[in-house]
Formats: structure tokens, C-alpha cells, sequence
């Protein structure tokens, strides 16, 4: 079930903190973060021939299910539609760096006015959709269109959208354009001017949340009513796109096929023809063996089963290619409930979970490297912090997190005052502690690293159960923990999927409906604040507030890091030109070129 | 005869809307609704309520119900929330993908089973019924999942006699390719589902022939001379289909069922998997259609059972 194996639109994984409710795939070494090593480009020996690059390159999505083909990214909802319309560039409007910070050279370039409250995206002059079209600032207008629109059926609008003039009362329906997206010079013009309420340091990265970052073709679209485009024939069988390739024909549910875009404004195409087909996770062995795929599909975001890795590495004419994925699993712990009245989340001093030595103790409880080992092969490790190491410019990489130690666990229990009676701590007043673990159904793999956990809690004399009994179905999980006020689930283990643009306040901001632990401090929302105030637009200090919070997430130990995870692929030996690593992601098709018409 | 028919269609529409209502309840009763865990982060708690509303989420069951009444019959069955497109186009997708290979599982079920069944039967205790049995025990007592996979590994993966994934070629074009291309996808699967889905018309069947073999009526045809070629030709083998024919409405209709392990090994985007997505992905509009059609499918089922198995006995009338 890979349903919510979240992240939205395009090639750089653009856009929102996902829920990444279902992938959980448990698989490192010992050590705090020590992991299988993988190269993130890689480039065949030999010289690209033209016969190659007038083949077919192969490309896998690995998927238990068809895709739902909607190749608009502002209205589809799952990675594998944004990964299989990817050679058309996702629309994506701007180049980044490694940090995915916006820099100029893509469709358009950025220019943040602060004074002035202002965001004025200008199009490169030879920017053009693949029917020849010119892309004009409407286009870049129109993502705000469709993602505010009363009748919408997309689930991008943030609150952080507010901050555009007009787009709240565009957003009501009160408007009918969002009378904050200007054009200077006109319509069919090249430049579009978003006039802010207040701005934010985050707006210089990608898939922040108060920036789209991809176009729509206002014009192609023609008079399709925003609230009909998902089912639209131009946004499933005929989409135009304004990458380096473009669709020749799509199979629903099952592949797309992509020649050259001759419009493309960037380095030109090289391979003649792309096939992206979805293959199920059970053959995707098979497959690669065969020699039917040249690489799966996704780039920071490729799922790839890691228990399949032992039974790929050693494939003699393919390499392994991987990053640290935007992915990480975490366990999350009840401590008060949502006020429906005031929006806000509040802890309870007498919750359960109230006593962060308690919480601490389960953590130093589990060896997360034994599990790492044993079931990830190399390609988990355990996570020491709640931002993954991807984010290399503010990821914390000296917190330690919680190792494995078992004294320390039970000398915090035995100073916190869980004394035990018998074979079961009882809580520092002498009353019954049972603790109930929310685990959601998954492979058995996961499953039995679940037991793993619950055993490791006994030994410390926790009496831990199962809420429920057994780990839950997914939607029942997510139901349970989305309520305001639940005491079913004690200590949930789950995983979140980030966007390029990191900032966590949507998931542990004291208003997030998504902090399903209600964990809310001064101290957090200062720090949170911090990350994108005035002062942040010092990418030092931003930098070092996003390793403080990371630090003091660890000491409260509300949410506690579980594991990271690569995202690899193998490559087969005919390939050159892949690289995983953000830089360029634009050019990620156009710099791929073959040296052999079929996989070696 | 006519009568009975119209009868029985007017007794569907009470079973049909009393299915639709129960469909409907239990559909709502599970935990979690459409947008449980998809929704992401950035999208705000008003903007999901607000996505709730406009799908009449929170109205009661019983608008919710009639919404979806006034619309079937206006021929609506609503959107899909996970694939953002109407479910009639849904259906007619995977529908055609899943008739394809059922109708080729079906005719090739039979083509293998009704002369294994007639042979088996004939030589009744001989090597040759010995073998044919072996064979339905054996296709009988593997699960058809370990066949799939294994079939797909051997003639897929390692031999590249087949494609291993979907229904059709991205690269197939024109009329006569797509056609090709379509036969080509579904002969491995459908080749493993008939081998492996004999076992019920072979030992019908056999069973029926060697009843047959000793009845009145072919003895006295025997001491009359007929050869035996035409004793089994006209007279056992049409009494034999009986049962077979009480099976064949079902068939007809279980066609656009779907097989959620095909689809799942294969990639194949049908019927089956659609229903199992839906319910885990709290599809609503597309758990309702689909309940609908296929209990609208089996009642049909039934009836042409029952018809089918007039034809073929003149002594069963439908009255």
C-alpha cells in the first residue's frame, strides 16, 4: 500500500511536508549515522553513441498500483504522478542550489524585495510551453488561481497563502482575481510581481510555503473551469509541459512515453526516446535482473525496497546510486489535546506521557542500529535529529539523539519515580502504567520491529500494549491521533516526508493541526519563529536557530527522531549523465545520454 | 417464460436499492474518510474542512444518499477522490482492461476444460482419466498467486517471452499494433488462469459423463447400434453441460470482476485492484458504483443461469 508515500510536484520534490503514512521501510549499521556510502551521479564507461541515444531509455516506477495520471502539480496529489510526467520538468520555474536554495538560470528568474513586501518572478525571454506557446506571466499567476479557488480540488492552499494581498478574499470567493499578483507588463508579458502582507525568509528556498513554484497553461487550458481541470483531457492525455521532453502518449494507470522538446530553453535532449512504466514492488528484482529497466524512477524520492538491496548490489552490470531521502520516521508522544476553540494545541501536566524522563527512557531503551542492521541493510541508520541530513546546510549533525543504552533508561525511570511493583513500573504516585503503542499494519519487516520495540519496553518494565491490540490499519491509525482529544494511542511511530524547503513549524507549531502530540512551549514557538524572522535572512543564524530547535526537540523529547533512509536506484551500465543531487535538477533528463541501444 | 423474466427484473430494483443503502452505511461506518493521511502539512485545518464541504462530507447519510440517487440517474456516479475523475471513465478503463483478459481466461478455460472432462470421463478408471485427474488436483492445490509469480519469473523475467507489465505497450500504434500489443500482454496471465481454472468444468464434467455413460437412455441407444461417437456427440454430452450451464451466467457476468493477484503481479490496471484501492483510500464514490454494478451483475447472473439451463434442458422451465 504506497497510497501515501507523499510529496508533491516535480523534479526537485517540490512543495510541503507530506505524510508519509505508509512508508516506513525499515532498513543500517551500527554506529550513530553510519550507512551504506552510494555515489549520487554515476556515468557509464564509454562514449555515448548515436544508436544509444536513439533507443529507448527505460525507466521503472516502482508502484503497487496504477498512477492516477494528473500531470498538473498543483492538483495532483501523489508522488507517482508527479515522478512518471517528470521528463517534462515538473514546470518548475527556478534553478537551485544543493540547498535548493532559488538561484537564476531556470524558466525564471527570483527577485525578493523585502522593503517593498514584493516577489517579482521574471520569465526567460525564450520561454515557451511545448506546443510552441509562449509562457506568459498569466501562467505564473494561475497555480494561485487554481490552488485558491473556492471549488478547487487541490490540497495546496496554506495558510501562509493568506500573506498575498487578496488571495483570503479570492480564497472566499469574495474576489475574482487575487488582486495582490500584478503584471507589470501586461498579461502576455514575462513578469509577474506577488505583493506580500509580510515576507519571509523562506521564500529564498524552494517549496516554501508562501511561493508556488511551478506554471500552468492559462491558455491552453482555454475555458476549462478550475474546478473540472483534474479530469480534463489537457491535464491527462494531452498536457504540455516546459521541460526537456514532451509527452508523446500516455497509458493510463500504467506509462508514459517522451520525445525531445525541441522549445525547451535549457541544454537539449539527448536520448530520443523515455519510457516510464509502473512496476510492482514484487518484481521490481526480477526486472532489474532481466535487464528491463535502465533505473527507477523518483530521484530524492525513489522507492526502492531496501530488503531488495543484498539481491541488487551484486548485479554486475549495474551500480547502486543514492542521497539521504527527504524521509524520516519518528515516534511521536500524547501529551494534552488541540483547543478546537482557540486553534491551539495544549499539553496536560497529568497526561501519561507528561514526564520527558519517561519518555527519554523508551528511547534509550530501543537499538535502533540493531534494527537498522538487520532490517535495512545499510540503507537506514539511525536518526539522531527531526531534520533529515539531505538539508546539509542546517541539518544537526552533532546531536546525538538517543543512542542505545539500557542502564541509562532505567536509572532516569528509577530517579523519575516509576518505581517497580512486581514485574511493571507503576507511575511516581504508585498508580498502574500502561502505556498503549499506536503502530500502523505494514510489511513484516516493520511489524516485527514493532514487537522488537514493545519487548525492549518490557525489559525496562514497561507494561506497553498495543492499542488495539495489533498494529492498526492505517486510516483507523491517522483517525485515531487526528482528533483533538484521544487517549487511545499513548507513543505512535510514524513518518513524515519534508519538502525542499524544511521548515517544520506545520507539523510542531503550537497551532499545527498536524502535531498530533499537541507538544506546544514558549520555547518552541520562539525557536520555530526564529527560522524565519528578520533575522534569518542570514542563512548563518537561520542556520544555527534550525540546529538549536533540533537540539532542544531532543532534550523535550515530545517527538523523538527514529530512522533516515537513502534514496538509491541501481543504474545500468549503458547510462551516463545520472546524478541524484539537486544541483541541476533541470537538466536531469537532458544530461542523461546511452551508449548501448539496449540495457547492457 | 417472458413473464417470469420481467418478474424477476422488477424484484432487482427493491434488492438493489436495499444493497445501495447498506453499501452506503458501511461505507461511511469505517474509520477515516477520503482525505485521512493525503492531506499535506502545508494545507491548513480550515482548508480541510473547507475541502469536506464542498464534497457534502459532513451532510447526514441520508442527503448524502439521496445526492448520490438524484445524480446515478442523471448517469453520475461521481468523482473519485483519488483519482480526480469521474468513476464511469474509471470504470470504463479498467473495465475494458479487465474484459479483455477475462474474456480470453474464459474461453480458454473452456476450450482446455470441456474435451478434458469428456475424455476423462470416457475412459473412466483408465491411465488416461488417472492423468487428468492428476492434473486438476495439482492446478487445484497450488494457490494461484505462487503460480502467477512463478509463471511471470520463468516465461517474463528469465525466458522474455512475454511483457511482465500492464496491459498494452507505450509504443504500440494504429489499429492492428494495439491490437497485438493488447493479446500480447494478456496471453501469459490469461494462459495461467485457464490452466489452473479447469478444475471445476473437468470434474463436473467427467462426473456427469460417467452418470450418463450408464443412464437408460444410452444403453438403449448402444443396443440400437448407434456408434459411440454419436452416443457422445447427441446425447451425453449435451445432457452433461447441465451443470456447466448452470455456472455460465455467473461466468458471464463475474467477467468484469477482476483478479486482484493478475493485476497486482501483472501491473495490470483492473477491475479488482480499483475496488481494493477504493476501499483502502476510502474511495467512496467509486466503493458504491462498484458494489452497486457487481450486485447488480450477479442478480443478472442468476437470471441468465436460469435461462441458460432452459435452453439447454427443455425439461427445466422457468416459471
Amino acid at each position: 500500500m504506497s497510497k501515501k508515500k507523499w510529496l508533491m510536484a516535480g523534479l526537485v520534490g517540490l512543495s510541503a511536508l507530506t505524510l508519509a503514512a505508509c512508508g516506513n521501510n525499515k532498513s543500517s549499521n551500527s554506529g550513530t549515522t553510519k550507512h551504506v556510502s552510494m555515489p549520487e551521479t554515476y556515468s557509464g564507461s564509454g562514449k555515448a553513441t548515436t544508436a544509444g541515444n536513439n533507443s529507448t531509455l527505460r525507466v521503472a516506477e516502482v508502484n503497487d498500483a496504477p498512477f492516477a495520471g494528473i500531470s498538473s502539480p498543483t492538483l495532483l496529489t501523489n508522488a507517482e504522478d508527479s515522478d512518471v510526467f517528470s521528463p517534462g520538468g515538473g514546470d518548475s520555474l527556478f534553478n537551485v542550489t544543493k540547498n535548493y536554495k532559488i538561484i537564476d538560470g531556470g524558466l525564471a528568474n527570483l527577485r525578493l524585495n523585502r522593503k517593498a513586501k514584493t516577489a517579482t518572478i521574471t520569465l526567460r525571454k525564450n520561454a515557451r510551453w511545448s506546443n510552441g506557446a509562449k509562457v506568459t506571466a498569466k501562467d505564473i499567476e494561475y497555480p494561485y488561481e487554481i490552488i485558491g479557488n473556492k471549488k478547487t480540488a487541490s490540497q495546496q492552499y496554506s495558510s501562509d497563502y493568506a500573506a498575498i494581498k487578496g488571495m483570503a478574499a479570492y480564497h472566499a470567493g469574495k474576489a475574482k482575481t487575487i488582486s495582490g499578483i500584478t503584471y507589470p507588463d501586461g498579461q502576455k508579458g514575462r513578469t509577474a510581481t506577488i505583493h506580500y502582507t509580510r515576507m519571509s525568509p523562506s521564500m529564498q528556498y524552494l517549496g516554501s510555503s508562501f511561493l508556488w513554484q511551478t506554471v500552468e497553461p492559462y491558455e491552453y487550458y482555454g475555458k476549462t473551469p478550475i474546478s473540472k481541470l483534474a479530469a480534463s483531457p489537457k491535464v491527462r492525455k494531452n498536457p504540455i509541459f516546459t521541460g526537456p521532453y514532451k509527452l508523446d502518449k500516455i497509458v493510463q494507470g500504467e506509462s508514459t512515453s517522451w520525445s525531445p522538446n525541441s522549445y525547451y530553453y535549457g541544454k537539449k535532449a539527448q536520448i530520443k526516446h523515455i519510457t516510464i512504466q509502473v512496476v510492482s514492488s514484487n518484481n521490481i528484482v526480477a526486472a532489474f535482473k532481466s535487464k528491463k529497466y535502465d533505473f527507477a524512477n523518483g530521484q530524492q524520492n525513489i522507492v526502492m525496497p531496501s530488503s531488495q538491496y543484498p539481491k541488487l548490489k551484486t548485479l554486475k552490470d549495474y551500480a547502486e546510486v543514492g542521497t539521504p531521502s527527504m524521509n524520516y520516521s519518528y515516534f511521536g508522544f500524547n501529551l494534552g489535546q488541540m483547543n478546537t476553540k482557540t486553534g491551539l494545541n495544549e499539553m496536560n501536566k497529568n497526561a501519561k506521557m507528561a514526564n520527558k524522563n519517561l519518555r527519554k527512557a523508551m528511547m534509550y531503551a530501543i537499538d535502533i542500529n540493531q534494527v537498522s542492521k538487520k532490517f535495512g541493510n545499510g540503507l537506514t541508520w539511525r536518526a539522531n535529529v527531526l531534520i533529515p541530513p539531505v538539508f546539509k546546510n542546517v541539518y544537526n549533525s552533532k546531536a546525538a539523539g538517543f543512542p542505545y543504552n539500557m542502564k541509562k533508561a532505567k536509572s532516569l525511570l528509577n530517579k523519575a519515580g516509576y518505581k517497580k511493583h512486581g514485574k511493571w513500573r507503576t507511575d511516581p504516585k504508585g498508580k498502574k502504567l500502561i502505556i498503549h503503542f499506536g503502530a500502523m499494519q505494514s510489511s513484516s519487516a516493520t511489524e516485527a520491529t514493532y514487537q522488537y520495540y514493545v519487548q525492549q519496553w518490557h525489559k525496562l518494565g514497561l507494561n506497553v500494549k498495543y492499542t488495539t491490540g495489533k498494529p492498526m490499519e492505517m486510516n483507523s491509525f491517522y483517525s485515531t491521533i487526528q482528533k483533538p482529544k484521544q487517549d487511545a494511542i499513548d507513543i505512535w511511530n510514524a513518518a513524515w516526508s519534508t519538502s525542499s524547503e524544511p521548515t517544520p513549524t506545520q507539523i510542531y507549531g503550537a497551532d499545527a493541526p498536524y502535531n498530533y502530540g499537541h507538544f506546544a512551549t514558549k520555547k518552541n514557538t520562539q525557536l520555530l519563529n526564529s527560522l524565519n524572522n528578520e533575522k534569518a535572512w542570514n542563512a548563518k543564524y537561520r542556520a544555527q536557530q534550525f540546529k538549536k530547535w533540533q537540539q532542544y526537540m531532543n532534550d523535550q523529547a515530545a517527538y523523538a527522531p527514529e530512522e533516515f533512509n537513502l534514496s538509491w536506484t541501481p543504474v545500468n551500465t549503458r547510462v551516463k549523465g545520472y546524478s541524484v543531487t539537486t544541483e541541476g535538477t533541470n537538466e536531469f533528463w537532458s544530461n542523461l545520454s546511452l551508449t548501448a541501444t539496449n540495457p547492457k | 417464460m417472458w413473464k417470469t423474466i420481467l418478474r424477476r427484473l422488477l424484484i432487482m430494483i427493491p434488492e438493489l436499492v436495499i444493497l445501495s443503502i447498506l453499501v452506503f452505511l458501511l461505507a461511511k461506518a469505517m474509520p477515516g474518510d477520503p482525505f485521512t493521511g493525503t492531506i499535506n502539512p502545508r494545507a491548513s485545518q480550515a482548508q480541510i474542512h473547507h475541502l469536506m464541504v464542498i464534497h457534502g462530507l459532513y451532510d447526514p447519510w441520508y442527503q448524502q444518499y439521496w445526492n448520490w440517487v438524484v445524480h446515478l440517474f442523471h448517469g453520475n456516479l461521481g468523482i473519485s477522490y483519488e483519482y480526480q475523475e469521474p468513476v464511469i471513465d474509471l470504470i470504463k478503463q479498467r473495465g475494458t482492461n479487465t474484459l479483455w483478459l477475462a474474456l480470453f481466461t474464459m474461453a480458454l478455460t473452456y476450450v482446455i476444460g470441456l474435451p478434458l472432462g469428456i475424455y476423462a470421463g470416457r475412459h473412466e478408471g483408465k491411465l488416461q482419466d488417472t492423468l487428468v485427474r492428476i492434473y486438476t488436483y495439482v492446478t487445484m492445490s497450488i494457490p494461484f498467486f505462487v503460480v502467477l509469480v512463478i509463471g511471470i519469473w520463468v516465461f517474463g523475467y528469465t525466458l522474455n517471452w512475454f511483457p511482465t507489465s500492464g496491459s498494452i505497450s507505450s509504443q504500440a500504434s494504429g489499429f492492428g499494433g494495439s491490437l497485438i500489443s493488447r493479446l500480447g500482454h494478456i496471453i501469459l496471465p490469461g494462459l495461467l488462469g485457464a490452466l489452473f481454472g479447469t478444475v471445476n468444468i473437468v470434474q463436473y464434467l467427467r462426473s456427469e459423463v460417467i452418470d450418463a455413460k450408464h443412464s437408460d437412455y444410452v444403453r438403449t441407444a448402444r443396443a440400437k447400434g448407434v456408434p459411440m461417437k454419436d452416443i457422445y456427440r447427441h446425447h451425453i454430452f449435451r445432457n452433461s453441460l447441465l451443470p456447466i450451464a448452470a455456472f455460465a451466467g455467473y461466468s458471464i457476468t463475474g467477467l468484469l470482476g477482476g483478479s486482484i493477484f493478475t493485476e497486482m503481479v501483472f501491473s495490470y490496471p483492473g477491475m479488482g485492484l480499483l475496488f481494493l484501492n477504493a476501499i483502502n483510500f476510502r474511495d467512496y464514490t467509486v466503493i458504491t458504483a462498484l458494489v452497486l454494478l457487481y450486485g447488480f451483475l450477479n442478480l443478472m447472473g442468476t437470471l441468465l443461469s436460469d435461462i441458460a439451463l432452459s435452453i439447454v434442458d427443455p425439461r427445466v422451465r422457468v416459471e
